[in-house]
């Protein structure tokens, strides 16, 4: 992703941060971590509190590989250290919640393919896929999760709209639920397609 | 003048003319001319001015490019961050100053390189840091490096507070199983009081949304038991509030109709029992579940269930400690009667749920509850109690306090169960659900959803801690940032207003719905 449409994202992104610091909720419990994936993962951000959250700008590569099998390995391991659960002696935190955002299909296939039972056994509140253009794979996506969504074009508009729902998403996941129930998210907007 | 010979040299060579053989002298001539001399020096010393001229403008290029990150701001709060020059500038800055805009709250000290102060609006500011390097002077333009502050709104400022019932009209509110945003109570219960207050959570307030959480208490004048229920219906659930309603009013409902004579001396048998031993039971009863096989699953549990026979002495082997056949009796008389006024809510859940075509789970609703009674020598106290919703029983001098159940608490924020999952019933740990105290007297019986708990106690670790329940009280009668005293007195007729502001204490996460039941 370059050119355009990494710069739509980017755009997207701010305003999505700057729509959730002013939701109260968030401001009070939301953690923030960003990973890219190319042919390099980096953990652009570590995990932030909403507060002190500062959001960079997302640079890709014209071309080359798109490693997201090593990109969920990297985020197995945040997530395994990072996220504290609960006993009696200390409060757990929410589930937290995954958003994947891919404009191709994962180049790292075996490694992928073995990410993805390790990630889904880490109890997500919901991971969503979210796949951008015409080059991105949805059924390799659907591999991970049910909840695919296919965003025909990349441009501000559609992004804006996407990162909106994104954090209705997250102001969803901070309610109380039974053991072992998953989440109910919002309706997408009309913009976005839910691959089934 | 080895330099100048050199210079002249390099020069010469550059521009391709020959000087070698008899032509060398030549040379040595020229450079010992003092006019030549002299316009060596002024070209040497003029490289000097153009490279400290670009060295400076390279140093400024590189301060201007530097990543400077400075900590993001709240409204309202004290804010101070130091500039480290030294790191910035590697030395080279002289002079300082920022560029920000007016009524921003914030004051940038130049002798001590700090911006600080009491910021008064939120936003991605840009702002503008200026200086002066080594070599200029106050003539010399400062140079700009743009830098954004991100300052966060007051989160208190954030919360709205809107509510459930904005311009709706009766029929919708009836439509709607809507219940008021705060309710609050104080009554004798028996021979104690009950102070008890309900407040929207500040999410829900947020959001115009219904209160989830749900409370009821009755005095039984016929045996003298009294009961308190408290529920929490789940966020997740879009008819919980519905459902935390039934479940406490279920459980009222049950022991009005099945708290006969006959039940009410087997109890009043066994807390005779404690009366002449003085002593409550060496342990919680090891309970194990008498009525599993009853209890079996899904659908036909529930009409199994209504239909247990009760459990009888007949069944449990002969014992001849006293002790050991009175924790019997405390056993069979849990289940018998708690365990179906708990499994009552949930079958008025279940009907409730087949009457309006949701599902059951649209009702999640956690529930807690306790009995008592008072004796000549003391106060029996029986509960239940499935969620993460704490009772916690404080004796009369404040010595021991008793946690009377566990909490079903998960790995991750907001995981519980709820009455509403039948599972809980078959599940090996249903009679663990229960218990069973006699204490002389107690000064505090409290019952809480987890709006109030985990503000308050944080861990369930800290609900056994007596020093945790000190604090607790000590924060009800004044001891917190808002000033808010509850003052647990019979003839204080403001206790449940009282109690009521006092629960809108702040904490930053948690703004769940809040209950809090205290019989004293």
């Amino acid at each position: 992703m370059y050119g355009e449409p990494i710069q739509a994202l980017n755009n997207a992104l701010s305003s999505m941060v700057n729509t959730l610091r002013s939701d109260a909720h968030a401001l009070d419990s939301l953690w923030i971590s960003i990973v890219t994936f190319d042919r390099e993962v980096n953990e652009l951000v570590p995990l932030t509190e909403l507060a002190s959250f500062q959001l960079p700008e997302i640079v890709c590569p014209q071309s080359g590989p798109t490693h997201t099998g090593k990109a969920l390995e990297m985020l197995y391991q945040k997530v395994k250290n990072e996220v504290i659960k609960g006993d009696a002696t200390q409060k757990g935190d929410w589930k937290p919640l995954l958003f994947l955002f891919t404009d191709g299909k994962p180049n790292d296939l075996q490694l992928y393919r073995e990410m993805v039972p390790k990630i889904q056994s880490l109890n997500f509140g919901a991971i969503v896929c979210c796949a951008a253009g015409n080059l991105a794979d949805d059924s390799l996506l659907k591999e991970l999760t049910s909840d695919v969504l296919h965003l025909d074009t990349a441009d501000s508009a559609t992004l804006k709209q996407f990162f909106k729902w994104v954090s209705e998403t997250i102001e969803q996941g901070n309610k109380s639920q039974g053991t072992g129930e998953s989440m109910a998210l919002p309706p997408p907007p009309k913009e976005i397609t839910i691959v089934i | 003048m080895a330099d100048i010979n050199d210079y002249m040299q390099r020069l010469l060579k550059s521009k391709e003319i020959d000087v070698s053989g008899k032509r060398a002298r030549l040379v040595d001539e020229f450079i010992a001319d003092e006019d030549n001399i002299f316009t060596f020096e002024q070209i040497i010393s003029n490289q000097q001015i153009l490279i400290d001229r670009f060295m400076n403008k390279l140093k400024v290029y590189d301060i201007i490019n530097q990543h400077l990150q400075i900590p993001n701001g709240t409204v309202d709060k004290y804010y101070e961050y130091k500039f480290d020059l030294i790191k910035l500038g590697k030395g080279e800055i002289i002079f300082s100053d920022l560029e920000y805009p007016e009524d921003f709250g914030l004051t940038y000290n130049n002798e001590t390189e700090t911006l600080s102060g009491i910021p008064k609006q939120s936003g991605d500011f840009k702002i503008n840091f200026l200086f002066r390097i080594k070599g200029e002077n106050h003539h010399t333009d400062t140079h700009r490096k743009p830098i954004s502050l991100i300052i966060n709104a007051d989160p208190k400022s954030l919360w709205k507070n809107i509510p459930s019932d904005e311009g709706k009209d009766d029929a919708w509110k009836i439509a709607n199983f809507w219940k008021p945003d705060n309710e609050n109570a104080f009554e004798k219960l028996g021979p104690k009081k009950i102070v008890v207050a309900s407040k929207r959570g500040r999410s829900h307030a947020n959001v115009g949304s219904f209160r989830d959480d749900h409370f009821a208490y009755k005095f039984l004048e016929s045996n003298g038991w009294s009961i308190v229920c408290v529920a929490d219906g789940a966020g997740s659930a879009k008819l919980s509030r519905q459902g935390s309603k039934i479940a406490c009013e279920a459980v009222i409902e049950y022991f009005e109709n099945n708290m006969t004579q006959e039940i009410s001396d087997s109890i009043d048998e066994i807390a005779r029992f404690y009366e002449t031993r003085n002593q409550p039971p060496a342990n919680q009863p090891e309970i194990e579940n008498p009525g599993s096989a009853a209890l079996q699953n899904s659908e036909e549990t529930k009409e199994q269930a209504a239909n247990t026979t009760p459990l009888t002495e007949t069944e449990t082997t002969i014992q001849t400690d006293p002790a050991a056949e009175i924790q019997k009796k405390i056993k069979l008389f849990l289940y018998n009667n708690l365990g179906k006024a708990s499994f009552a809510a949930h079958k008025k859940l279940a009907d409730f749920a087949k009457e309006q075509n949701c599902q059951l789970k649209d009702l999640h609703s956690t529930l807690i509850f306790a009995l008592f009674k008072k004796y000549e020598s003391g106060y029996a106290v029986l509960t239940f109690g499935v969620g993460d919703c704490p009772i916690g029983l404080i004796n009369q001098d404040f010595t021991a306090l008793k946690l009377m159940n566990w909490l079903d608490v998960g790995e991750f924020g907001g995981g519980t169960r709820f009455i509403t999952m039948p599972e809980i019933f078959t599940s090996e740990k249903f009679p663990t659900r229960f218990n069973f105290e006699f204490i002389s007297d107690f000064s505090y019986l409290v019952l809480m959803t987890d709006g109030i708990y985990d503000p308050k106690f944080v861990v369930e670790a800290n609900l056994e801690k007596l020093e945790a329940w000190k604090g607790f009280i000590n924060d009800l009668d004044g001891t917190n940032d808002a000033n808010a005293k509850v003052e647990f007195n019979a003839d204080n007729h403001e206790i449940a207003n009282q109690l009521s502001e006092w629960m809108d204490f702040w904490s930053p996460g948690n703004h769940d719905d809040r209950t809090l039941a205290i019989v004293f």
